[in-house]
């Protein structure tokens, strides 16, 4: 608290409005961050500079994984709020985007009603890409992956095909807002039913393979990468849960593959 | 294999996992000019890891190796391109995933579920071996990604 302290003698004091202002979006910030696949380090750093930058003596952080809590405190002045977080999914520009929201605002060249209307802008933001381009290169991405697994080319077509369909069937269910366990498993199967065509007609020395790189689309890489992170940075609690979030999820890509190999009848080796 | 051998295997390989990580990357919504910056640090990350692999070093080791690699790479260009790191360093990492060895895992534990006497042995050491590598894996590339800031930002934390 000593920093804290400190700098209520350079801030002016704010009153109880001004503070329920700087709360709504520093708490804004940090939902955004931890659903679009930010650590919980940087949720919390964001969170108390963004509401410090904005004229908070001090900001306290407390991120669970599914709700952020936040007191941002003036002078004698505090108050706290907490705001659910629904999803955590993967958005890596709206990442850039608070980043450079927060340095905007650390430099000053922001205000409240700035950041308001950025972080309105942020949260109606529609993906860069279009649908049928990330259809086709997260084909072309699962079959670079064969690649490295050590497939050759009828292995990489079959993965090309199969990935490109998986990840159509997956935009098609995540858009009707099925249980994302249930997406999982529904792609995995339909991945693997293509992927196993490559075993099933004899393509390869190593048709395996394709079955392999088809669901890597639905691997939950950054779950698990995250989960170590924030392991190791010890936010213990946020860890472990995505941890289990990845644990879910492969589980689920085994379910749709052995549903898979079982109708088609091949041992998948 | 002789060297010009290794050379072209490394090459290539680092040709197609920067295509892995533009692709992945294009599936994470990274925008458009950040993405050279993953395939180049996925790149340089997973050659070396292929590199390392064919001078005979284990894949866990390699993996630590690799990932610290695109680490670095990743810091140096979220500093040049004023870019949050994680942009980098998870769409590069993605291309380390232990995919093989978490399929083998699964496929051993389903032979175990058949309840074949004959080779329940061989699938249960099938399946811890391959469980044990793939979480193995997993640490080794969470660790290298963030070697950069357990190295050198050692500050207290501001919060």
């Amino acid at each position: 608290m000593s920093q804290s302290t400190r700098s209520t003698n350079i801030k002016p004091e704010l009153d109880y409005e001004t503070l329920r202002d700087i709360i709504d979006l520093a708490l804004w910030a940090g939902q955004l961050l931890l659903q679009n696949g930010a650590e919980t380090a940087r949720v919390e750093e964001s969170v108390h500079r963004l509401g410090t930058a904005l004229g908070a003596h001090w900001m306290d952080i407390l991120v669970s994984p599914n709700a952020i809590m936040v007191t941002t405190t003036s002078g004698q002045e505090f108050r706290t709020k907490i705001r659910r977080v629904v999803a955590m999914g993967v958005n890596m520009q709206i990442l850039a985007e608070v980043r450079t929201l927060v340095h905007q605002a650390e430099r000053g060249q922001i205000d409240r009603a700035g950041t308001r209307e950025r972080l309105t802008r942020l949260s109606r933001l529609k993906p860069q890409y279009n649908r049928w381009t990330v259809v086709v290169l997260v084909g072309l991405g699962c079959a670079a992956f064969s690649r490295l697994f050590g497939g050759d080319w009828p292995v990489f077509l079959v993965t090309f095909a199969a990935a490109s369909v998986a990840q159509f069937v997956r935009q098609e269910l995540q858009r009707r807002h099925f249980n994302s366990l249930i997406v999982v498993v529904v792609t995995s199967f339909f991945a693997s039913l293509i992927g196993s065509s490559a075993t099933f007609y004899n393509l390869s020395p190593q048709p395996q393979t394709a079955m392999i790189a088809s669901v890597i689309l639905l691997v939950p890489g950054i779950h698990l990468v995250n989960a170590m992170r924030d392991l190791v940075s010890g936010h213990l609690v946020t860890g472990m849960v995505r941890g289990v979030v990845g644990g879910m999820v492969s589980l689920g890509i085994a379910l749709g593959l052995v549903m898979a190999m079982r109708l088609v009848g091949i041992s998948g080796l | 294999m002789n060297t010009l051998d290794v050379i072209g295997f490394v090459i290539q390989d680092g040709i197609w996992s920067a295509l892995a990580a533009t692709c992945f990357g294009i599936l994470f919504n990274v925008p458009p000019k950040l993405l050279p910056g993953c395939a180049a640090a996925a790149a340089f990350g997973h050659g070396l890891r292929a590199l390392l692999m064919q001078l005979g070093l284990d894949i866990e080791i390699s993996t630590l190796l690799g990932s610290t690699v695109i680490g670095f790479i990743s810091l140096y260009l979220s500093r040049r391109w004023h870019a949050p790191i994680p942009v980098f360093t998870l769409s590069a990492a993605v291309t380390m995933v232990p995919g093989v060895f978490a399929y083998r895992t699964m496929l051993a534990i389903i032979e175990l579920s058949l309840g074949n006497a004959d080779t329940a042995n061989a699938a249960m050491i099938a399946a811890s071996t391959n469980a044990v590598r793939t979480a193995m894996i997993l640490g080794a590339i969470a660790l290298g990604i963030a070697a950069p800031a357990l190295l050198f930002n050692r500050e207290p934390p501001v919060v």
